[in-house]
């Protein structure tokens, strides 16, 4: 395979082809813009790095790209610094009141479009799951509710989505 | 749960989403290896997300992909030159391909001591078969004398059974030098070949030797001289057509025309 050998033609390609849908997921996680750009940065630099450990097998490559760019996300949103700059941005939002800015950007793409069909209690734990990248245990202890009703939630609206999505 | 439940308990989705825990994960490739319709459900589940989301892209900035190429580019300089050329063989060994060299080395050593096993052994034959050789050649020269001995014995049990043979005893002479010597002659009466037997001879001087006579119509006849130095055989002598005893007498080297008549040892008359 090219992009094992590290083809830079290949590598180019995999770019042009496939860093638009990996930033709108970035996107829908990280909320800004710049840093999306910053984690799609580091997505395509660690996809560079560990391609020779992406096993067919298990999967497709876009597949693991996909998860290669909620995980880099999610680490992001738990960064010390992303934390602190979330504050800022609340300040700063709360006193000039527009929240809206960034979020339009996103809306009526991707996972953001089929979360609007989902039932309002599906949303929100899958909001948790996907976007925030909670564990089960975590999400039944911030909604408070039962693990067994977090996880069939999350089924159910993990099976419409397949239904969705055909 | 068979396969076909598994796949509709949603761990298909939790799975290629990246939401099962590390231990369904785990269930989920097992499941994946052991039933295809597991494999083909998250082949398809996988397809319709990638299509669903190749068609919802958002441009990232413009200036991010140089931005990217350039620090693989610095990734790469780090790297020595080699890989740069994209020269898969010389991208550093990961993964199976260290397993495959760590293999072959333990094969090519496993091949260098058996070599060095095989060489040991082979010296080992080679010497073991000369030792043979060496041992067969003894064998076959041992054998080789027991065949010319076995010969001249079977040759002297033929003489002594044939029926046509006349067996004339010469005793020792009480005048001999040595008395208690005997010698038989085996005359062969239909082809008149004379055979002779010494029992006991002493050993003569080495410039004389014995010689056989016949006594023909009261003359001696020479038959013969001959020598000691065959053990137990039959020396076969001059064809004597007709006599009436048979003396030996000790003679000068060659033999004499006439007997020495004081060096006679033995003498036995013919009978019948």
């Amino acid at each position: 395979m090219a992009l094992k050998s590290r083809d830079d033609q290949a590598f180019s390609y995999l770019y042009d082809h496939y860093s638009g849908s990996l930033y709108s997921i970035i996107l829908q996680i990280v909320k800004s813009p710049e840093i999306a750009g910053d984690v799609l940065q580091e997505v395509f630099i660690n996809i560079w790095r560990k391609i020779e450990s992406y096993d067919p097998l298990r999967g497709r490559l876009f597949t693991w790209m996909l998860n290669i760019s909620r995980n880099a996300s999610i680490d992001m949103l738990r960064s010390k610094g992303y934390i602190n700059n979330q504050k800022n941005q609340e300040i700063t939002d709360n006193v000039y009141g527009s929240d809206q800015v960034t979020q339009t950007n996103i809306d009526g793409i991707g996972l953001t479009k089929f979360l609007e069909k989902l039932k309002p209690e599906q949303r929100v734990l899958i909001e948790l799951a996907y976007l925030k990248g909670y564990t089960h245990e975590e999400i039944a202890q911030i909604e408070d509710i039962p693990l067994g009703t977090v996880k069939t939630r999350i089924r159910n609206a993990l099976l419409q989505l397949r239904v969705y999505l055909k | 749960m068979n396969p076909q439940e598994y796949i509709l308990s949603g761990i298909v989705e939790s799975y290629v989403l990246g939401l099962a825990s590390p231990e369904d994960s785990a269930e989920f490739e097992r499941m994946c290896d052991a039933h295809h319709e597991v494999r083909a459900a998250r082949n398809a589940f996988e397809l319709q997300v990638e299509q669903s989301l190749i068609h919802q892209k958002l441009e990232p900035p413009r200036v991010l992909k140089s931005r990217i190429f350039s620090e693989i580019g610095m990734e790469k300089d780090k790297q020595p030159p080699g890989i740069i050329a994209n020269t898969p063989a010389l991208i550093p060994r990961k993964g199976f391909a260290r397993y495959v060299a760590a293999a072959s080395l333990i094969m090519l050593l496993g091949s260098v001591l058996l070599n060095l096993y095989l060489l040991d052994q082979y010296k080992k034959s080679i010497a073991q078969y000369k030792e043979l050789i060496a041992t067969q050649t003894q064998i076959a020269g041992a054998n080789q004398v027991m065949q010319t001995k076995l010969e001249t014995y079977e040759n002297a049990l033929g003489l002594m059974k044939n029926p046509k043979m006349a067996i004339v005893k010469m005793p020792g002479m009480p005048a001999s030098p040595a008395p208690s010597s005997m010698a038989t002659v085996y005359w062969n009466t239909e082809s008149k070949e004379v055979y002779l037997l010494v029992n006991q001879l002493p050993m003569p001087v080495p410039d004389k030797q014995y010689q056989l006579w016949a006594i023909v119509n009261g003359h001696p006849v020479d038959v013969g001289i001959f020598d000691m130095d065959k053990n137990f055989s039959f020396i076969k002598l001059k064809t004597i057509p007709k006599a009436e005893a048979f003396a030996i007498t000790l003679e000068k080297k060659g033999g004499s025309t006439t007997p020495t008549m004081d060096a006679m040892y033995v003498m036995g008359k013919v009978t019948g």
